[in-house]
């Protein structure tokens, strides 16, 4: 029960907000998304990953081009995203059958990412190429998304949903093989878990998280572009999750809403966005590694994560 | 003969790749760190010397030099101030580290520079060199001499010298090197620097012959990583070797199938290699430790 509190709390955010602020709110929504999909490869599997921003185009694409090519609508879609995201999650770290590990799984998430990202500018007649693909008016079981309001309450229907479902996993079979995986993976697999397969697993697994998170950001922002989805979107991607805190779900909420903001503020600072991700990723690694989820923690308890071990 | 132009260009290009994959193999092996901001040490390098030749105007040579000597810096306090200091989290950390410093300096440059992409007025004005039909340019020749004393001077050093001998033991093993007195912390300092100024070097040799931009760096680290990866992680030679076939290969794929696919030979290499050959052309399988 306690999970609800905070999505129902946010359902008065309406009340207060105006659209700006309520767009970026509903931008929080998604990175909260990005944020929960992406911690369970790096902090729950701990396997560094560089393919988030590619699970998230591929997602952000397949939605576009339905809505835009075919017709489908938005409720529709988010469907095809997910499997979308998922099979390139699982694509991306399929190398993990063959004993690949660590860096260099880490180096084949980077390349295929990069290979993806090359398609999509190479692919004009169903990308649009460099110029994007413009995103038709999305619907939501008849409902019309043309406002931010309307937006904010479906997003908050699916974001809710999907976290809930991804706690669930965690606590499951699958979600400690995952953390044990992490742990030591030598002594997992001498307890007869098939470790190779539970790493792609996670990754598919984040892959259809963020893959819908993908679908809403496409449908929110209205345009599509190659560039949003490189390398300079990654590092927000590692901030959220290491400023909110590396296996944390509540970490990766509070990543993500205190960080979805701050882009905008750099926009007319050429490389102060660097600048500034790049150092607080130093601080925070230096600093509180355990991000701001461990000190929440120190404060309240209850939100200790269940299945994670203080290292 | 166009396959073998294309192969000779293709081997100038490679012989940069190389320098830049040989420089992360030296911190990875030397202090089992995987470099991810390796790119924009590279990418620091060519800035530096950018900004001592065009805009304080100093002679090119003295500008290379002083871009090592800052990079050699750079490299050890890296080393020291963000590295060592996290050394007992999980690797995750490191790599995130590295990323972390990448960003920052491309932060830098991209403030500096802002979003134009500068061309170096050149440097090395040599006329080609004509073997029967081929054209060798004034700048590969210039690449092939300067990465070849490299490397010979790097692997005489590495597996001729006393001090060479203590590297190979470091990267044996770090805890039988400490017992025996080597000073390991400093031993990692040395080899960050190491890799720095190779890619610094790399940096100055590429500066004059292309375009410059902040973002140089990315590119920079995945044709290193395909490289070394190419070449079985972790081995200096295979590592060089990798690197000269990578720039063969992007230069006969450019020739006869797509320009396009310039880009993306390097990913392509990266995924095929790991797929098919984990462990590179020419590494040996490595037994896990338990």
């Amino acid at each position: 029960m306690k999970f609800y509190l905070l999505p129902l709390a946010a359902l008065a955010i309406p009340l207060f907000a105006n659209p700006y602020t309520q767009f970026i709110v509903n931008l929080m929504l998604v990175y909260v998304l990005v944020a929960v999909g992406f911690n369970l490869v790096l902090g729950n599997l701990g396997q560094l990953a560089f393919a988030n921003t590619a699970l998230f185009g591929i997602g952000a694409y397949t939605a576009a081009m339905l809505m835009a090519h075919a017709g489908w609508p938005f409720w529709v879609v988010i469907v095809p995203a997910g499997f979308a995201g998922a099979a390139a999650g699982f694509l991306a770290s399929v190398t993990a059958l063959r004993g690949i590990r660590v860096y260099y799984l880490a180096i084949v998430t980077l390349a295929f990412g990069e290979v993806l990202r090359w398609s999509y500018i190479h692919g004009e007649r169903l990308t649009g190429g460099t110029d994007g693909l413009a995103v038709p008016r999305a619907d939501f079981f008849g409902i019309a998304l043309d406002t931010e309001t309307a937006r904010f309450y479906v997003f908050l229907l699916i974001v809710t949903v999907l976290v809930k479902a991804v706690s669930n996993l965690l606590r499951s079979k699958i979600g400690r093989a995952i953390v044990a995986i992490r742990d030591n993976e030598l002594a997992t697999a001498s307890l007869a878990i098939p470790t190779g397969r539970y790493i792609v697993l996670a990754f598919t697994l984040s892959g259809f998280v963020v893959g819908i998170a993908g679908s809403m950001f496409a449908v929110l922002i209205g345009r599509v572009l190659p560039e949003s989805f490189g390398l300079i979107e990654l590092i927000l991607h590692f901030a959220m999750v290491l400023v909110g805190g590396f296996g944390s779900l509540f970490g990766s909420v509070l990543g993500a809403v205190a960080l979805t903001g701050l882009p905008e503020l750099f926009r007319r600072f050429p490389g102060m966005y660097e600048m500034f991700f790049g150092g607080l990723l130093i601080v925070f690694l230096l600093v509180q590694p355990r991000g701001l989820a461990a000190l929440a923690a120190r404060w309240w308890p209850a939100l200790r994560e269940r299945y994670y071990r203080e290292r | 003969m166009f396959a073998l132009q294309l192969a000779l260009s293709g081997l100038a290009q490679g012989a940069i790749y190389a320098l830049v994959a040989l420089s992360m193999c030296v911190v990875y092996r030397g202090t089992t760190v995987v470099n991810f901001g390796h790119g924009d040490l590279v990418m620091a390098g060519a800035f530096v010397v950018y900004l001592l030749v065009v805009l304080a105007g100093l002679p090119f040579y003295a500008s290379a030099a002083l871009a090592v000597v800052l990079l050699v810096v750079l490299g050890v306090a890296i080393e020291i101030g963000l590295i060592e200091r996290i050394k007992a989290g999980p690797h995750v950390g490191f790599a995130l580290m590295c990323i972390a410093f990448g960003y920052v300096l491309r932060g830098i440059a991209r403030a500096v520079w802002g979003r134009e992409v500068l061309p170096m007025p050149r440097v090395f004005d040599f006329p080609p060199l004509l073997i029967g039909e081929l054209v060798l340019t004034g700048d590969a020749i210039v690449i092939f001499a300067a990465v070849g004393v490299l490397l010979v001077a790097f692997f005489a050093l590495f597996y001729r010298s006393s001090a060479g001998r203590v590297m190979q033991a470091v990267c044996q093993s770090e805890r039988g090197a400490a017992l025996v007195g080597i000073n390991v912390r400093a031993f990692h300092a040395a080899m960050w620097g190491v890799g720095a100024a190779l890619a610094a070097i790399g940096g100055v040799l590429v500066a004059p012959i292309t375009l410059l931009h902040p973002g140089l760096g990315a590119s920079f680290l995945i044709k290193g990583f395909a490289a070394m990866t190419l070449g079985g992680f972790g081995s200096f030679g295979g590592a060089v070797l990798g690197g000269l076939i990578l720039g063969v290969a992007e230069q006969l794929v450019g020739g006869y199938v797509s320009t396009k696919l310039i880009d993306i030979t390097a990913y392509l290499v990266i995924i095929l290699v790991l797929a098919l050959r984990p462990n590179g052309l020419f590494g040996r399988a490595i037994a896990e430790k338990v």
